[in-house]
């Protein structure tokens, strides 16, 4: 195991961070419509043979999305999961397109700050299994 | 409890909608500020060559690339006439427009009721496409919860019953109490729940620098 898997979660650190932008981020996560039509504006999503789990929405609910319903108190299996989602399903190319007009991009950008702030990120010094690329 | 609903929470729900409405656009506009830097303009914005019909039809198209319109055009003209008709059909109704008129003396113009029931049979058929696409597409259910269901059913269900009522298919008494308290449901749920996009659709152009933004994305967090 990593140190990443094993280090304790400071979740008082997370809801700190979650708080800190609490306005914007509730905002877009609570007025997204659900609709899916984000899912076309991912190059990874229709390079995936239109698989869900690329849709930039669906990769936002189930990365910043339950971090706030959970209001920080998560373990490290969930970061290690959202790992993959904020850094090997998305590659932060700012392209995705809400018709609404939620800005995709800085949601995982800010999900992925609360990861590196437990010690979670990617290692592409270190050849490992975990490794995707 | 009838009276108190076909009374005063009406007055109530309508209350409600509005301070929410403008609370949300006041808290909108104290958590943003302006911004110093805007994107330039849009190359398409600084040709102003004059050009042939021909031409602006070209460059209409040609925008439409990459947009709703070209990658999921049945939703997206599905979902505009549902829009259209959602904030139609209920403002010129007949018989809410004599309801405003006995109230304030004050009305809008009024449709011909078969035109208002035709748009809510349409308002209707939206909505049975919006169900089955939540249903049936894994992408749409990837992203679905009861939420989900809940809302689609208070953003529709005072056209349901509305459109009973007009009929008189079931109980008129009890279908048109279903309508009234049903529309004040939606009235009051419209500023806290995701039926919140009607007000932050337009305020999130604030920050969008290209096409369809209002002041070239001028504002930010």
């Amino acid at each position: 195991m990593t140190h990443q898997e094993v280090k304790p979660v400071e979740t008082k650190k997370i809801r700190e961070l979650l708080d800190r932008q609490k306005g914007k981020m509730k905002r877009y996560l609570s007025f997204c419509a659900h609709c899916s039509l984000c899912a076309e504006s991912c190059f990874l999503y229709m390079a995936h043979d239109k698989d869900p789990q690329y849709m930039p929405s669906y990769k936002v609910i189930h990365s910043l999305g339950k971090l706030y319903k959970k209001r920080g108190n998560v373990d490290r299996k969930f970061l290690m999961e959202m790992k993959g989602i904020v850094w090997r399903n998305c590659v932060l190319c700012g392209r995705c397109y809400c018709p609404i007009g939620i800005h995709v991009p800085s949601m995982i950008a800010f999900a992925r700050s609360i990861c590196r702030s437990q010690d979670v990120y990617p290692q592409l010094d270190e050849v490992s299994s975990e490794s995707w690329l | 409890m009838c009276n108190f609903v076909e009374g005063r929470l009406i007055s109530i729900a309508f209350v409600v909608f509005c301070l929410g409405l403008i609370f949300q656009a006041v808290r909108f506009f104290k958590l943003t500020k302006k911004k110093e830097w805007v994107f330039p303009p849009l190359p398409m914005e600084m040709n102003r060559e004059k050009k042939t019909a021909g031409q602006w039809i070209n460059q209409f198209l040609h925008t439409l690339n990459g947009t709703l319109w070209k990658t999921d055009p049945i939703l997206t003209i599905i979902t505009s006439i549902f829009h259209v008709c959602l904030i139609v059909a209920p403002l010129f109704l007949l018989g809410h427009n004599i309801l405003f008129d006995q109230a304030w003396r004050l009305s809008l113009f009024s449709f011909p009721e078969p035109w208002s029931d035709i748009l809510t049979l349409v308002i209707l058929i939206c909505g049975a496409y919006f169900l089955g696409r939540r249903l049936f597409l894994s992408r749409v259910r990837a992203i679905t919860s009861i939420y989900d269901y809940i809302v689609l059913l208070i953003a529709i269900a005072p056209f349901l019953t509305g459109f009973l009522a007009y009929h008189q298919w079931l109980d008129y008494r009890t279908v048109i109490f279903l309508h009234i308290l049903s529309g004040e449901v939606t009235l009051i749920t419209i500023p806290f729940t995701k039926l919140g996009h009607m007000l932050f659709f337009f305020l999130y152009r604030f920050f969008i620098g290209s096409e369809y933004s209002f002041v070239r994305g001028s504002r930010t967090w």
